[in-house]
């Protein structure tokens, strides 16, 4: 009996020890600022979500308009949108997606050790991300820029009228650095106070724990409308923005046949929109412009990006094209003649020709 | 010196003590207003419980914004758990309020028949005594259901607790052969319980019949089962009236045994057939308030027995044993519950590259585990080094091998030494459970900042859901303290 319990011990004390030796490494690559991604897939990433039957995109769940859980537990907005619409191209069902909300913090890491494929969570794409962290930035599917709040009966209207002010920011964003950044270049000292998340910024800011906020103007928007909304005094979002945040869509680096994929799906919104097709009328499209029936799929065209032929009529009918998926949102503010307009109105909103 | 003794010779029968009951007017002249400070703390604290009294009163009955709470309580509840699947929770509840009826139904005849042969009267909690035990949680309960909007969840919850009691006086009417199979069968429907919400894959089927048929095969083993089939069963209704012999029991016995068996296994694919093969569901989907609970549950279930094993390989006399004891508890001890949440959520993924990872849930509970295992295992060290080392002599004296030593005399004095802190534990180990939220799981306290991310309840309400949610946590927390302090008495520890 006493020989058989010895035994056992030696064999939990193996288990443990393999745990250890798990745990241990798992600390030493937390150090890294740049996670190896080669011990992930990096190929293949298509035919392995075809296999899963679903996609993962990474997002949020506190930011109304772009991505929060509702009240029903069901994920909405404009990111969890993009992210329905590749799971419309590659398995004809925007539902066939599966929604992994990340913190700002972790992010990269998840996206890289393989929680996610695909990432629509208000990222700017910067260089040293580009470079570092193991992404691939592709279409860019919002143009943003930070920018400050205040509240309208303090009178700030210039940055330098906040000397010396407490700002609220939130951390591991690059909207600290931003902000760090551009005070420190025009010489004006402040305060920052962070915060995990805008759920305790947004309160404390309304408390009075700082005389502005800080964060890309299309989140400012929201809280603007909703301070007011609620009654709160009348807000002021300064007009000069101190920088540009390009937000859109993030896979892993080393697959070119999956970002290519995601990228056109995400492209499809705004070709559509260009075409003039919306999700009521692209099924019955019976017109005979040979470029928006090569985008149909008419006739067998098939540019090869490993989609079907017909994924644009799917995306746009179960998601509706990027005019109508920006209206949906009221938070996100108003998109005629905003930087984010098609470029033929004057916006940035330009995709490669789909032929 | 002269010392003045009672005499006993001349008053023969001692007088009582006197009669300390006093009418409550002169008991509160006594201890609130015998003198003028005395009765100036108390009109103060009067005055003030009175106020604070009527300012939470009017704020939980008047100026609070419940709405925030009323509009979210499913977000609350289950936060992501899909709306339309969600009668997988209402059937798992049914499921497990008859396990847990079974279970506590055949506990109670086993009690009862261990008292009739002792003697000894066995302690039955009356209804009103199990209310005044649980009375947090039926206070949040009946909260939480007076925040519902539909009259649904009220009836379910009444429902639920019938069948509960329904089950449970119907197990104890069972005969004493039929004690074995409730058990087995209490473990059953309380594993399937959580198959029904867990979305079950390809193989779930196989492991649960693979279980069920080896309970089943132990079943129609016990002579017990195959007597009372013989002489209730079979010889009523068979034309031959005469006596079994023992080779025909046996060979009775055997096909008993293969039917079972195949029973058992066409039992669990029905039930798998009629929870869904191929649902929506899985651990995943599990969150608010019910992922705390389960996660909080099964982390202090499976870290207590680990840190048995951690606390008594710590003290082992194999060096290999012991090192490797020691590096655990000092090695998930020193790193914070943080790290380990990313480790698990994350960096797992680097080093195992597998076809189908676990899921998220099934991380989470397991670094839930073993950062617990480690703190528990110190706690009960500590209980083991406080046993005299004569008991452990005493035991060797009496010819008991190690294990015996230890599962028979050194453990029970050390765990029922540790209970409070280990408690303490097991309650600070509940309310870590909301830093889930770091690795984005949805649990409870969650599930109330995001009700904070709504239009609706940005900034508004912000204090009663966070109101809400300190009561739940504390409704809970509260029924562990008590039932700690309840077995703490029941093992008279604190008489010693």
């Amino acid at each position: 009996m006493h020989k058989s319990s010895g035994r056992l011990l030696a064999l939990l004390g193996l288990v443990l020890t393999f745990s250890l030796i798990a745990v241990a490494c798992g600390n030493d690559d937390d150090n890294d600022a740049t996670p190896t991604t080669d011990l992930v897939q990096n190929e293949g990433t298509l035919q392995a979500v075809k296999d899963r039957g679903h996609v993962l995109c990474g997002s949020r769940d506190d930011v109304p308009g772009f991505a929060l859980l509702n009240e029903n537990g069901q994920y909405e907005g404009f990111d969890i949108d993009m992210c329905r619409a590749v799971a419309a191209a590659v398995f004809g069902d925007a539902d066939a997606v599966e929604i992994v909300p990340v913190t700002s913090a972790e992010r990269f890491t998840a996206l890289a050790s393989g929680q996610f494929e695909v990432m629509n969570r208000n990222t700017t794409w910067t260089a040293t991300r580009d470079g570092t962290e193991g992404a691939n930035f592709l279409f860019t599917t919002y143009y943003d820029g930070q920018g400050l709040m205040v509240p309208a009966s303090t009178g700030f209207t210039t940055l330098n009228d906040l000397a010396d002010a407490n700002i609220c920011v939130s951390t591991g964003t690059t909207t600290e650095l931003n902000l760090t950044a551009v005070f420190a270049a025009r010489g004006i000292p402040f305060n920052p106070v962070t915060f995990e998340g805008f759920d305790t910024l947004v309160p404390a800011y309304e408390e009075g724990q700082c005389e502005a906020m800080t964060a890309d103007s299309s989140v400012l928007g929201v809280f603007k409308y909703e301070i007011e909304q609620d009654g709160g005094p009348d807000q002021h979002i300064m007009a000069e923005l101190i920088s540009k945040e390009p937000l859109g869509t993030v896979v892993r680096d080393g697959d070119t046949e999956w970002a290519q994929v995601v990228n056109w799906a995400t492209m499809a919104t705004v070709q559509a929109w260009e075409f003039g097709l919306d999700s009521s009328n692209i099924a019955s499209y019976n017109g005979s412009d040979p470029n928006i029936l090569n985008f149909l799929g008419r006739d067998g065209f098939d540019p090869g990006l490993g989609l079907p032929s017909d994924f644009a009529i799917h995306v746009v009918q179960q998601v509706g094209n990027y005019e109508e998926i920006f209206n949906r949102y009221p938070q996100l503010g108003v998109l005629e003649g905003s930087v984010n307009d098609l470029w033929s109105n004057g916006g940035l909103m330009y995709v490669p020709p789909y032929r | 010196m002269t010392a003045t003794l009672p005499n006993y010779e001349t008053n023969p029968q001692p007088s009582l003590p006197p009669n300390m009951k006093l009418s409550p007017i002169a008991w509160a002249r006594k201890n609130l207003f015998n003198n003028w400070y005395n009765s100036l703390v108390t009109i103060i604290v009067v005055v003030v419980g009175a106020i604070l009294v009527f300012y939470s009163g009017r704020y939980i009955f008047v100026t609070g914004q419940w709405e925030a709470v009323r509009k979210n309580l499913t977000l609350l509840m289950v936060g992501i758990f899909p709306r339309n699947e969600q009668w997988r929770l209402v059937v798992q509840m049914y499921l497990m309020a008859s396990a847990l009826g079974l279970a506590w139904g055949t506990a109670t005849a086993r009690s009862q028949d261990r008292a009739a042969e002792t003697g000894i009267a066995a302690h039955r909690p009356t209804p009103l005594d199990l209310m005044r035990r649980y009375w947090t949680i039926l206070l949040l309960l009946v909260v939480i259901l007076a925040l519902t909007q539909t009259i649904w969840p009220t009836l379910f919850t009444l429902s639920t607790l019938a069948v509960g009691l329904g089950v449970r006086s119907a197990a104890m009417r069972l005969p004493l052969s039929a004690r074995q199979p409730c058990w087995y069968a209490s473990a059953f429907m309380a594993i399937l319980s959580f198959q029904v919400v867990s979305g079950t894959d390809g193989n779930a089927w196989w492991w649960t019949s693979a279980l069920v048929s080896l309970a089943a095969f132990h079943l129609a083993g016990t002579k017990d089962f195959t007597k009372y089939l013989d002489s209730e069963i079979i010889r009523p209704f068979s034309r031959h009236k005469r006596l079994a012999t023992a080779k025909d029991l046996i060979r009775f016995k055997q096909l008993t045994q293969i039917v079972s068996v195949i029973a058992a296994v066409i039992v669990v694919r029905i039930a798998y057939w009629l929870i869904g093969e191929t649902s929506q569901v899985s651990w995943d989907n599990w969150s608010g308030l019910y992922l705390t609970l389960v996660a909080s549950i099964a982390a202090i279930t499976l870290s207590f027995p680990l840190a048995l094993l951690l606390a008594v390989g710590r003290r082992s006399s194999l060096p290999v044993v012991r090192w490797l004891c020691v590096s655990y508890i000092e090695l998930f001890r020193g790193v914070p519950f943080i790290a380990l949440l990313f480790v698990a959520k994350i960096f797992i993924d680097f080093f195992l590259d597998v076809e189908t990872p676990l899921s998220l849930m099934t991380r989470t509970i397991i670094a839930f585990t073993i950062f617990s295992s480690a703190y528990v295992a110190e706690v009960v060290r500590g209980g083991l080094q406080a046993v005299p080392k004569g008991q452990i002599e005493a035991g060797q004296a009496l010819g008991l091998q190690p294990p015996g030593i230890m599962r028979l005399i050194v453990l029970p004095q050390a765990l029922s030494a540790v209970i409070p802190a280990m408690v303490g534990q097991f309650i600070s180990l509940f309310k870590d459970s909301s830093l889930f939220a770091i690795i984005s799981v949805v649990e409870f306290y969650r599930a109330r900042e995001l009700i904070h991310s709504q239009q609706e309840f940005t900034t508004t309400a912000i204090s009663e859901t966070l109101v809400f949610v300190a009561f739940a946590y504390w409704a809970l927390s509260y029924t562990m303290s008590k039932e700690s302090q309840r077995l703490e008495r029941h093992l008279g520890v604190g008489e010693r």
